[in-house]
């Protein structure tokens, strides 16, 4: 009867922990802390972005979203700094949900890819947006004009 | 035992007297955590919508001002008092854009706003710039500022609207930022959207601004001078795959698609090469008129440096030579991962024209060339005529600091923000230990931009 009862007790601490961590506040945030330095570079910036975005895409892929995030800045209708954009409340996902702040891989290739999008490289040769066609939720999205198809996403202007 | 049996025991066992508290102290527990959390939630709300509300005065207040200082700059009448004036629009125009950069409201709704604000503080700067040079507004640019100033007073009517709603509580940020809210929310959804629409409403017939600055609405739509030659059928482009990796060396060419967004128009590829590792991926893009390559991205892993500098930019203007890129000299570079990516910059007679720039990367473990960037090239390159200058260089020399230490002097197309290219004197040098390089217009005698060299371990960086 007693093991019992310390099984109630203990089944509800662990209520109680699922709901912190799923709550407004967790408590244990997944994915540990990312390191910030004082003065975080556009390359590091453009790389977490490309990170939080795209990690699982090919490598032309993630080149492909620095650049959109680079045509933006040059882009009247958009902010006109690479973290205006990147932190422009509701522009990408990663940046709600905190995606962008998960540590890259050491093996990854977000980094180069921030380097490449930064010396000039635009597979998207200058479009300004990008979906996922499986998970968009927005259906203004698909009045964009559809010029290129790399790995999960479509970038239009 | 059936699930009803457990309950019925369950609740048996409730009617002890002990569980019975420790039932009523875990309730009290969990209410206030709840409280806890709820309490901290909406103190977190409200640090949110002091920002969101902050960012909103600070645009009322500035584009209140750049009404003012455009109404301001028609009618003076001195250059230089304009420039003062048309200065000051540009920041203030300039702190508007930022800040509206970051309300919760979704980009395509504040697209206009966003457009109207950088090109008010773009089209400020360009004609500041003339001012400063003593010339006068044209009828044109009168015109122009004419416009920008009507659609600011009525950007201003609609913002004063939404400021009277946020002031009387009739709307928060909030509302619009998260998902989440609805269930504090004090207005129907939907209603702090259509407010904000009507931002944009106002720039309905908006017209097209043509000036010299870098968000002009040509720069979209201006032709690339370099795309020499005919168009070309995907099977002549996958021809010029190809040739470019070498036939023996190409295994598979999968076409990915179209792509007709701008003046570059291009087919794409995914190469797979001979002896290409597992993970390593070939992407190249091949220009629809003429064929030629508008960038190639080779993900191979770089693991060793063998070649120095010398080696990696001989290997490069080599690459160029066989094909076709004459006259092509290394400008600055960088190193990153064992890989080199180098500039290189058309030369015409003695002249170093910077607007036809080609980038390579080069990998520094067997001179193999791992990525090309040619748009810029593309986009200017074209036999210019290159006006005698109306200064010498002895001249062009005066103009600059006489404690700089002048090591290099010559000849330079440079391209500007705005598409247009300045022939200038290009002087290297040394001052307080620091490099600069420093543009004097070979025409006019102005000294038209100033770089500073930074020599880092991974390469020579201009700011």
């Amino acid at each position: 009867m007693k093991s019992r009862k310390a099984a109630a007790v203990i089944l509800v601490i662990a209520f109680v922990c699922v709901c912190s961590l799923i709550g407004p506040d967790p408590l244990f945030k997944p994915g540990g802390s990312f390191a910030q330095g004082s003065s975080i570079s556009d390359e590091q910036l453009l790389a977490r972005a490309i990170n939080g975005e795209a990690r699982g895409e090919p490598y032309e892929g993630q080149v492909a979203v620095g650049a959109v995030i680079l045509n933006r800045v040059r882009d009247p209708n958009f902010p006109n700094t690479i973290a205006g954009v990147i932190y422009q409340p509701g522009a990408f996902t990663a940046v709600n949900d905190g995606q962008i702040n998960v540590p890259i891989d050491p093996n990854s290739t977000v980094v180069k890819a921030a380097r490449d999008a930064l010396n000039g490289w635009d597979p998207t040769n200058g479009c300004v947006y990008y979906w996922n066609p499986a998970t968009a939720t927005s259906s203004w999205i698909w009045s964009r004009k559809i010029v290129v198809k790399i790995g999960k996403h479509n970038f239009g202007v | 035992m059936g699930i009803r049996d457990k309950l019925l025991d369950f609740k048996r066992r409730l009617q002890d007297r002990k569980m019975y508290s420790i039932v009523i102290v875990l309730l009290g527990a969990v209410a206030g955590w709840g409280i806890y959390q709820y309490r901290h939630a909406a103190d977190l709300r409200q640090e949110l919508d002091n920002q969101y509300n902050r960012a909103f005065y600070e645009m009322v207040g500035y584009v209140h001002n750049v009404e003012t200082l455009l109404a301001k700059s028609m009618v003076s009448t001195t250059t230089d008092r304009t420039a003062i004036t048309l200065q000051e629009a540009w920041r203030q125009a300039g702190l508007a854009q930022t800040n509206l950069g970051q309300l919760p409201v979704s980009q395509p709704v504040l697209a206009s706003t966003s457009k109207f604000l950088t090109q008010v503080s773009d089209l400020s700067l360009s004609l500041d710039n003339q001012n400063i040079k003593g010339k006068e507004l044209s009828d044109e640019q009168y015109d122009m500022v004419e416009k920008l100033y009507k659609y600011s007073v009525s950007l201003n009517e609609s913002l004063r609207a939404l400021q009277d709603d946020l002031n009387a509580g009739r709307l928060r940020w909030g509302e619009l930022a998260s998902k989440g809210t609805k269930l504090f929310s004090k207005t129907k959804p939907g209603e702090m959207i259509k407010k904000v629409e009507a931002l944009s409403e106002t720039f309905k017939d908006y017209p097209t601004l043509i000036y010299d600055g870098p968000f002009s609405d040509h720069m979209t739509s201006a032709e690339a001078k370099g795309l020499t030659g005919d168009e070309i059928t995907i099977e002549q482009a996958k021809e010029k795959v190809k040739e470019f990796f070498g036939k023996d060396k190409v295994e598979e060419i999968t076409d990915t698609g179209k792509n007709d967004n701008g003046p570059i128009k291009t087919y794409n590829f995914d190469v797979k090469l001979k002896n290409a590792s597992k993970d390593q991926s070939v992407h190249i893009s091949i220009t629809q008129k003429g064929g030629h390559v508008n960038w190639m991205l080779n993900t191979r892993n770089v693991t060793e440096e063998k070649l120095d500098m010398d080696k990696a930019k001989a290997a490069g203007i080599k690459f160029l030579k066989e094909k076709g890129y004459e006259n092509m000299e290394d400008t600055y570079y960088l190193k990153n991962d064992n890989v080199a990516t180098i500039n290189y910059a058309y030369r015409q007679d003695d002249v170093t024209m910077y607007p036809d720039l080609i980038k390579l990367k080069v990998a520094l473990d067997n001179g193999e060339i791992v990525g090309m960037e040619a748009k810029s090239y593309l986009s200017n390159h074209t036999k210019r005529e290159i006006p005698e200058p109306k200064i010498t260089v002895d001249e062009a020399r005066k103009k600059i600091n006489k404690n700089m230490e002048v090591y290099y002097s010559g000849k330079a197309f440079i391209p500007t923000d705005y598409k247009k290219e300045l022939f200038c004197y290009e002087f290297k040098g040394k001052l307080n230990g620091t490099d600069f390089i420093v543009y004097i217009n070979a025409v006019t005698g102005e000294e038209e931009d100033i770089l500073v060299i930074v020599n880092t371990p991974n390469g020579v960086l201009t700011m």
